[in-house]
């Protein structure tokens, strides 16, 4: 991942996010989909997004659904009732922290 | 262009050649690196399937899958340990609860009356070997129908399973008590008739609740567990 530092924190956000607007979506499609949003510049990798998945399903946040699709199987994350909350909340906490980022980076000066 | 179902098996092949055992991740990442694959012969059609299967493995980086099957098997040793923790919390819902007391009265009791008494020591390790016995056969009897049944690895089945290994737990709180010399205070007895019964509790949880609800729980956790039975 592009900066991993300044996203690693936010990865599942990112992902809570993408499966809000998508309804489900599976690994490969979600790597696809961030690096289709940000023209190429933020790569979801394999390494870090499958574990992130796994976590979230057994916090409860995400669950799956299995379909046999090109003489093979695939796995689809949703999420769940408390995972809709929690991504309001995930939200509201990023947007939090880009506001504040923002009044560091870019102060506004008091005349 | 679409991947055919041999090449499929190979992908399956290539995972387990890579030290993912299990079934359950194995699928998922086939699927991962067909998809890569297919997305790479769009742009590059004459790409033979072997080098874009390199080339979508090295996204996983020098580890290869070892990462992921890592922090998976982490992923379900917790799921597992949230499942013991809320068959352990009906114990102590009215009106199990009741049950639960008198076990620890009874405990606190033998314990009481005789103090330390060779033969109540002996009671309650006789109590907890024969148990032991028992939970073995029963164990090792139940994993030996389930296997029977498909080829397949699945993570969450091993670890219900494979669990047997925290039978001794039970002689634990058994040693502890040996140890001490002198007459215990009512206020450590009590305790350690609530850490003995608690003990008990969870293995038999360990040993016959869960097991015997495994099916269920695998078709929970794994969608694709009926899929792979056809």
């Amino acid at each position: 991942m592009k900066n991993s530092q300044l996203y690693k924190g936010s990865l599942n956000t990112i992902v809570m996010k993408l499966l809000e607007e998508n309804g489900r979506m599976y690994g490969y499609e979600i790597t696809q989909k961030v690096k289709d949003i940000t023209k190429g510049e933020l790569k979801i990798t394999e390494g870090a997004l499958y574990p992130a998945l796994h976590k979230m399903e057994a916090e409860g946040i995400l669950e799956v659904e299995v379909e046999n699709v090109d003489n093979r199987l695939r796995k689809y994350y949703k999420l769940t009732q408390k995972g809709t909350t929690e991504t309001v909340n995930k939200l509201a906490e990023l947007e939090e922290f880009i506001k504040n980022m923002q009044s560091i980076v870019q102060p506004k000066l008091d005349y | 262009m679409k991947l055919s179902t041999e090449q499929i098996e190979k992908l399956y092949q290539f995972t387990r050649q890579h030290y993912v055992e299990y079934y359950d991740l194995q699928t998922e990442l086939v699927d991962h690196l067909a998809n890569g694959i297919e997305e790479q012969w769009q742009e590059k059609p004459k790409l033979s399937f072997d080098e874009a299967l390199q080339v979508e493995f090295k996204k996983f980086g020098v580890f290869g899958f070892m990462d992921v099957v890592e922090k998976r098997t982490a992923a379900m040793n917790k799921r597992y340990n949230k499942m013991i923790l809320n068959h352990l919390k009906v114990y102590f819902r009215i009106p199990q609860i009741i049950g639960t007391i008198a076990a620890v009265g009874i405990v606190f009791y033998l314990l009481k009356m005789s103090l330390v008494s060779v033969f109540t020591m002996s009671i309650l390790g006789l109590i907890s070997i024969g148990f032991l016995f028992f939970s073995l056969f029963y164990l090792v009897r139940k994993r030996k129908k389930y296997e029977a049944k498909t080829g397949k690895k699945w993570m969450l089945k091993e670890i219900i399973f494979g669990h047997s290994t925290s039978l001794g737990l039970i002689q634990f709180p058994i040693q502890l008590f040996l140890q001490i010399d002198e007459p215990l205070v009512d206020i450590w007895l009590l305790i350690f008739s609530v850490f003995f019964v608690l003990i008990f509790i969870c293995e038999y949880i360990i040993i016959f609740e869960i097991p015997s609800k495994a099916e269920d729980y695998l078709k929970q956790t794994y969608p694709e567990y009926e899929f792979s039975k056809i």
